[in-house]
């Protein structure tokens, strides 16, 4: 079969709508992004903080375990039995220091070493236990941030952030020692790409609750780093003035430090995206399930210094404020399907707002630009192989 | 005093149906009236996998009387006319109850809510889990939440909530 081509638009503004829609190309997606030269965040270590502790995901329907060892190393397995690849552990979080697979009981230590398999005299000449951890892809941390990679080529995790790396760092408190506060998962109807392009881009004219509580944001910088366009947002945060409609005010209050930089996002390439926003850390760890569909495991972290009452300050900001339901995101989401829907139409979708030339590509925008998922988008192209039409 | 049993299932029972009728017909007022008139009224909506791990964080978490209040300010001011509406429908079911004191019981019930997006009217399931409350009951025979929790087997949801579970 000839690969999936797309011819794309000459301006670096315009990406063609079927980019969305065509399971042909989703499936090289797969073959390309997920499974090629890219680093995936899976999670970060304080979701699993203690020895033992162990987590399941799938991620671009390749299976892993991350599981912390006795002696406290994180370490990130593929989440099937080397003998006849039986999905190994089940649970989406727990804590073990063996795991064992049911169907022909072989066991597994939480450093992926084989450590008993039953009747091992009838196996093929020869056998060795040795021979049979469990698989591993490559995988790395980045201030407690897990990230995979599937492909032996793919550049080491400092050069793939590049600059992004110093606002993830600063997201993640400064020093990526965070505490886990619980998930909220969901599932949108939206491709994966749609998701990306509209989570973390500021759109306040969709957003009715920053008028309301008179919160038309500060000033800011947005910038991308690295050829695959990851974008960062970094910007002060006035707190909302005014009268306010809200009688609770602490869902918008800012307790922490920062205040010079009450909000960052970093969104990296090809699904993660970021967020610090007040006393929010967010960290949304999304996978493709299919060309239609995404889902996105929202995180949510306090800091391990917190005191009780930052604890539960960040508790009762994080529940509602942000993600799928949230007081100034839930829009967002809805913005995701109908996007979704809508690019099921021909021709292409231009951006505006920040494009000065059509015919180039920038790296440093205002805040509330669409043009700074521009340079990802041109990354996107290149690695799908598509050929720019000429101007 | 405590209540006879029959009064009981029947106060119970009318505040879960109300509760039910309230947000299928998208009645937030109605919704909000159905919690106690009192400072720790409190809502959570969360992922029983959260609660499992005693992760307190919820797709909910309306821990007081002003938090319930601007629930209903979302929803029908600050979200207005931002998303895809849809119909739901909530089926409520009492597995169990007890009085607790002359003036409080406990209940505990499962739920299922069907979910009918207006734009494809497609039904699908948004989401199955139990309902553990807290009720306040008062002279009258009458009943309302003291707290309530949506706990959720559904923990990836199909859709964002708009309206509570």
């Amino acid at each position: 079969m000839a690969d999936a081509t797309l011819t794309w638009p000459k301006n670096y503004n315009e990406v063609p709508k079927a980019a969305f829609t065509r399971s042909d190309l989703y499936l090289e997606e797969i073959k390309r992004i997920f499974h090629g030269p890219e680093w995936h965040p899976v999670a970060h270590e304080s979701e699993l903080p203690n020895p033992g502790d162990f987590r399941t995901i799938r991620l671009a329907g390749i299976p892993l375990l991350i599981s912390r060892d006795e002696g406290g190393e994180v370490r990130v397995f593929y989440n099937a039995c080397s003998h006849r690849s039986n999905q190994l552990e089940t649970a989406v979080m727990g804590n073990k220091t063996e795991f064992e697979c049911p169907y022909h009981r072989w066991l597994f230590s939480a450093k992926g070493e084989l450590v008993g398999c039953p009747n091992p005299r009838e196996f093929v000449p020869g056998f060795d236990k040795a021979d049979y951890p469990l698989g591993q892809p490559r995988f790395d941390l980045f201030y407690g941030l897990i990230f995979v990679t599937f492909s032996a080529e793919t550049e080491p995790l400092d050069q793939f952030l590049g600059e992004a790396g110093e606002t993830l760092r600063e997201l993640m408190a400064g020093d990526g020692r965070l505490k886990l506060l619980g998930y909220q998962k969901v599932r949108y109807d939206s491709n994966w790409k749609g998701y990306n392009d509209n989570d973390g881009y500021h759109a306040p004219l969709l957003h009715a609750a920053f008028k309301m509580l008179n919160w038309q944001g500060g000033k800011g910088r947005q910038y991308t780093a690295t050829k695959r366009g990851h974008v960062c947002f970094e910007s002060a945060l006035s707190v909302a003035s005014g009268p306010s409609v809200l009688k609770d005010k602490d869902l918008i209050a800012f307790k922490g430090q920062d205040p010079s930089v009450g909000s960052r996002i970093v969104q990296l390439f090809p699904t993660f995206v970021s967020t610090k926003h007040l006393d929010v850390i967010n960290l949304r760890f999304a996978t493709p399930i299919d060309a239609e569909t995404t889902e996105v495991h929202y995180a949510y972290f306090a800091h391990q210094n917190d005191d009780a009452d930052m604890l539960r300050h960040r508790l009762r900001q994080s529940s509602n404020l942000l993600g799928p339901c949230g007081l100034i995101s839930m829009e967002d989401a809805s913005i995701f399907h109908r996007i979704h829907i809508g690019s099921h139409t021909p021709g292409n979708a231009i951006f505006q707002k920040g494009v000065r030339d059509p015919a180039k590509l920038e790296s440093e925008f205002s805040q509330n630009d669409e043009s700074g998922n521009l340079p990802r988008w041109e990354y996107y192209r290149s690695v799908m192989g598509f050929e720019r039409a000429q101007a | 005093m405590m209540l006879s049993p029959t009064k009981l299932e029947c106060a119970l029972d009318r505040l879960l149906l109300a509760d039910a009728n309230a947000l299928d017909s998208k009645d937030m007022t109605g919704w909000l009236t159905n919690y106690a008139e009192e400072e720790q009224a409190s809502y959570y909506c969360r992922a029983a996998e959260n609660t499992e791990h005693n992760l307190e964080l919820g797709f909910m978490f309306d821990d007081c009387r002003a938090r319930l209040e601007d629930r209903v300010t979302y929803v029908t001011e600050i979200w207005a006319g931002t998303f895809q509406d849809y119909r739901t429908r909530h089926f409520v079911q009492r597995v169990s109850h007890r009085q607790v004191d002359a003036s409080t019981a406990e209940a505990m019930s499962n739920f299922s809510v069907f979910m009918t997006p207006m734009d494809t009217g497609v039904t699908q399931i948004l989401a199955a889990g139990r309902y553990l409350d807290m009720v306040r009951l008062s002279g009258d025979g009458r009943a309302k939440f003291l707290s309530r929790r949506a706990e959720l087997d559904t923990s990836v949801l199909p859709r964002y909530l708009v309206y509570p579970i």
